[in-house]
């Protein structure tokens, strides 16, 4: 999924971890119980959170994967709908996805923290409820190792958070050397489509951090916005290279008007990925690196 | 008097019911209403509010569903003529005369819709017919106006115009004067007698002024338990239908051979 | 009798406006696009390769099939208030809108739900999916109404089949929220993909739709009149209402199929002709669909140039332009009474 959440640019620059506003800065009212610490989250609330959290249910497939590869799968008490990796979590209770939660559920299961993303609403429900729910906004390429910072935190493992960090740094850099050793000509120039509409990924976006990643040219300009919805017309014009779609609409490009004629589409330059792996690639996850590779794969098999 | 009026009783019979039943849910507003409309002879129904008077004229048009009896039309039953064949020959005029934006000469037409039907191209004939209709009514005037800009008397008489305009046998006419001042209304009624007398037409009409309508030729009188009567004016007044009907005394005099209705309070002491 | 010179000479002269103005916005519709209008004019001058294909099977279809989509809208609409007597009754008044937006869920469904689907779908196609989805939500409005005599049933009718509806598509899409974003398009309809492929199946359907509303017209006249003097005037109501509403979905779903939901032209473009001429339902017919098809070319520009190269919704400049031309005509409203 992608989430095209619009929370304020103002939130995303309020300095994330002056996180430690506890006890000198609150009244004493407010000093966190024993065993808890204040910290602000990307909506800018102040957290209350637990400094050991056992129970934990997390609503968005990216902080799922980033709790369990911190090694606190086994903490999980229920996850979001499309949650599927690791496939351990597939048996977990599902609570919701990003615009219907079961707040019922949530709460009866008791979780001592719920992580959510910043476009879910339902963390203000949550906190009337007593229950506690940290969001956490995981909109670009480098939100990835910011969540992991984040949640290492919040579960009390900031050196493996640094560890995991790490290896993921390691292996995009390897990903990204890779393709663009690989690559004999310029670099070529992408389409990435998210909709039929069309919406496209801009440099912006997630999916435009990735492209950046691997060296092509985004044939989409940032000014547009990180999913504009484009004229057509544009995309023929400026004739990609390589065209990145869904696997159902693959074989209706050349349907498009003028689409036909695009050099992506009559000579088949078209990376279309099954939904498993398009998930792996549209999820700004721990397993970046792995999607990353799936679209350098195509690459180099239609633009060498 | 014309002379062309022999007798009307004598003239042959254009529309008729028999045992008519008709109602609104449990209730029946007519029940076993039998009458005769004769060819060349204007027929005024009269009574009081809610005793029949649209639902007998919207019957006999074929406009409302009916509980039980029959309807004839020209010695066939309505329910067999073919719609417009039936549309042709009985021309209706509803009693609220409806705001629209078409012209008044479009409005007109639409009364030789029966005669051509969806494809027809008005033809001379419907031309010489809708220019007699509004001429007749006096609405030639307004022909390019919108029938919502005229006034409501104005309105009335381009709707007449356009039931004359389908030539039809027997014209059933809901409150034509409404809306009209006297001397309009007064127009109006000779129209009518016009039409039965000069065009051999038989004229069925619901009025509301009593004076307009003893001027009639017959007269079908309702009461608020079906038909008090049915019969020429002279028959009406030497039974006085008009007081059963009314459930109070209606005083008519009769002044140098016209017969007026004396509303009880013209009596009264000042 | 005709109508005298004067309202003929003016009715002339709206035609040829009218004309002029969809002359002028089928140009513009040329120019305007991704590149600057310069750009544009030297290559509809000296055209190239890439150029032609923009210029002759991305533009010119696009526009002139806003045109034809516009022109089915207005002709459904003025149909429409005529059939019901209501100047607020639009071509999506009998759950078509719904029906269509269904149909289209369905089809994303499906496509999802396994190959076979897939294979199905494709075949179908979203366009045809919508087709299906508001003819079928039409039977059902009729039916539901039990036939067409009862015109508040049918409207009543129509807005519950359209409720229900909606409520199937919102829980398919919860059940599938990837296919919202999809889903949202669809609903403020997109002009971006029109081809002369659908152009012309749009113009036959036009045609068709046309044809016979033009040689009906007389019934909504006098319909004008009231529904017993049009029965009296030997004017048979279910045969003029079936005929009516045939051509009504017929002109929605054809519309709807190609572009998706665009609203408010249906609405407008007859209230825009009765504003500005004295028409009786023949003329009415005809000037709607020219004012309907040059207000979603106007709206269609405006969608692709005012964040070139990205754009807007078409659907949302429509109810833009529409929402505040229907203001505005209350606000006179009011203010004269």
């Amino acid at each position: 999924m992608i989430h095209t959440s619009r929370a304020c640019e103002r939130l995303r620059h309020s300095p994330l971890f002056a996180a430690l506003v506890c006890a000198a800065l609150a009244h004493a009212l407010c000093a966190p119980p024993a065993g808890a610490v204040v910290l602000r989250d990307d909506l800018n609330r102040s957290v209350t959170v637990p400094t050991d959290p056992r129970r934990i249910i997390t609503l968005l497939p990216s902080l799922t994967e980033t709790v369990c590869a911190l090694g606190a799968c086994d903490r999980l008490v229920a996850v979001g709908r499309f949650d599927d990796w690791p496939p351990s979590v597939k048996r977990l209770p599902k609570v919701g996805d990003l615009d219907e939660v079961n707040i019922e559920r949530i709460v009866a299961l008791k979780p001592d923290l719920v992580l959510l993303s910043t476009s879910q609403r339902v963390g203000k429900r949550l906190q009337q409820l007593g229950v506690t729910s940290f969001a956490i906004e995981t909109d670009r390429y480098e939100d990835i190792a910011r969540t992991v910072r984040i949640v290492g935190e919040l579960l009390g493992v900031p050196k493996r958070a640094a560890a995991l960090n790490e290896r993921i740094r390691k292996a995009v850099n390897a990903v990204a050397v890779a393709a663009r050793a690989a690559r004999r000509g310029a670099p070529p120039t992408v389409y990435f489509e998210v909709d039929p509409a069309p919406y496209a990924a801009g440099p912006d976006s997630y999916i435009g951090g990735l492209l950046a990643k691997l060296g092509v040219r985004n044939i989409v300009a940032a000014k547009l916005g990180a999913f504009p919805l484009l004229n057509p017309e544009y995309v023929v014009r400026r004739n990609p290279d390589v065209i990145f779609v869904s696997r159902a609409q693959a074989p209706q490009l050349a349907e498009r008007p003028g689409w036909a004629q695009m050099k992506a589409v009559r000579e088949h330059h078209i990376c279309a990925f099954s939904e498993r792996v398009r998930e792996t690639i549209v999820r700004p996850g721990p397993r970046v690196a792995e999607g990353l590779r799936a679209m350098a794969a195509c690459l180099a098999r239609v633009a060498p | 008097m014309p002379e062309l009026v022999t007798s009307p009783s004598e003239n042959p019979v254009a529309l008729a019911c028999r045992e008519l039943v008709v109602g609104y849910g449990a209730h029946n507003v007519l029940d076993g209403v039998s009458l005769e409309i004769q060819t060349g002879c204007w027929t005024a129904i009269v009574g009081p509010n809610g005793s029949g008077k649209s639902t007998l004229l919207r019957a006999l048009a074929g406009l409302q569903a009916i509980r039980g009896g029959t309807v004839w039309l020209q010695g066939r039953r309505l329910g067999a003529w073919p719609r417009r064949e039936r549309a042709r020959r009985l021309g209706w005029l509803a009693q609220s005369a409806t705001a629209t934006d078409l012209t008044a000469a479009e409005v007109v037409a639409l009364g030789r819709f029966a005669h051509g039907g969806w494809l027809a191209h008005r033809d001379v004939d419907d031309d010489a017919a809708i220019e007699r209709a509004m001429r007749a009514t006096g609405s030639l005037r307004w022909a390019a106006r919108r029938v919502s800009t005229l006034s409501g008397g104005e309105r009335q008489r381009v709707h007449l115009a356009r039931v004359l305009a389908v030539e039809a046998a027997v014209l059933l006419l809901d409150e034509p004067t409404t809306h009209l001042d006297p001397p309009h209304q007064e127009d109006v009624a000779r129209l009518l007698r016009l039409q039965a007398h000069g065009c051999g037409v038989a004229v069925l009409s619901a009025i509301h002024d009593l004076s307009l309508a003893l001027t009639a030729d017959r007269l079908v009188v309702l009461g608020e338990h079906g038909l008090v009567g049915h019969g020429s004016v002279r028959e009406a007044l030497r039974e006085d239908w008009l007081s059963l009907a009314f459930r109070t005394r209606v005083d008519v005099v009769e002044h140098d051979g016209v017969h007026l209705w004396r509303p009880a309070v013209a009596a009264l002491p000042p | 009798m005709r109508p005298p010179g004067a309202a003929r000479a003016r009715i002339a002269w709206w035609l040829t406006i009218c004309v002029a103005i969809t002359v002028a916005l089928t140009l513009g519709g040329l120019l305007v696009g991704t590149t600057s209008m310069h750009t544009s004019l030297r290559w509809i001058l000296a055209p190239g390769a890439q150029s032609s294909i923009v210029l002759w099977d991305i533009r010119l279809p696009r526009t002139v099939g806003a045109w034809f989509v516009g022109a089915l809208l207005g002709l459904a609409g003025a149909i429409a208030q005529g059939v019901f007597r209501n100047p607020l009754a639009e071509p999506y008044l009998l759950g078509t809108a719904s029906g269509a937006a269904l149909g289209v869920t369905v089809a994303l469904y499906a496509s999802g739900a396994s190959v076979g689907a897939l294979a199905w779908a494709a075949q179908l196609g979203l366009a045809g999916a919508a087709v299906v989805g508001a003819c079928v939500a039409i039977v059902i409005t009729v039916a539901l109404a039990r036939g067409v005599l009862q015109t508040s049933n049918l409207l009543l009718s129509g807005i519950v089949v359209g409720f229900l509806l909606s409520a199937v598509t919102s829980l398919l899409l919860l059940t599938k929220p990837q296919m919202w974003r999809t889903m949202q398009v669809f609903l403020l309809g997109s002009t971006g993909y029109l081809s002369w492929s659908s152009t012309s199946i749009l113009a036959a359907v036009f045609l068709v739709c046309i044809v016979p509303a033009v040689l009906l017209s007389r019934g909504l006249d006098a319909l004008t009149l009231g529904e017993d003097t049009a029965r009296s005037l030997g004017l048979s109501l279910p045969v003029l209402r079936l005929a009516m509403l045939g051509i009504v979905c017929l002109a929605t779903a054809a519309a709807v199929g190609e572009v998706g939901i665009v609203g408010f032209v249906g609405l407008v473009a007859p209230h825009l002709v009765r504003e500005t001429l004295t028409v009786n339902h023949r003329h009415l017919l005809i000037a709607s669909p020219l004012c309907g098809g040059a207000l979603l070319q106007a709206a269609d520009l405006v969608s692709r140039w005012i964040i070139h190269p990205a754009e807007l919704p078409v659907g949302a400049v429509t109810a833009c332009i529409g929402g505040a031309y229907l203001a505005l005509l209350l606000w006179r409203r009011t203010r004269d009474a």
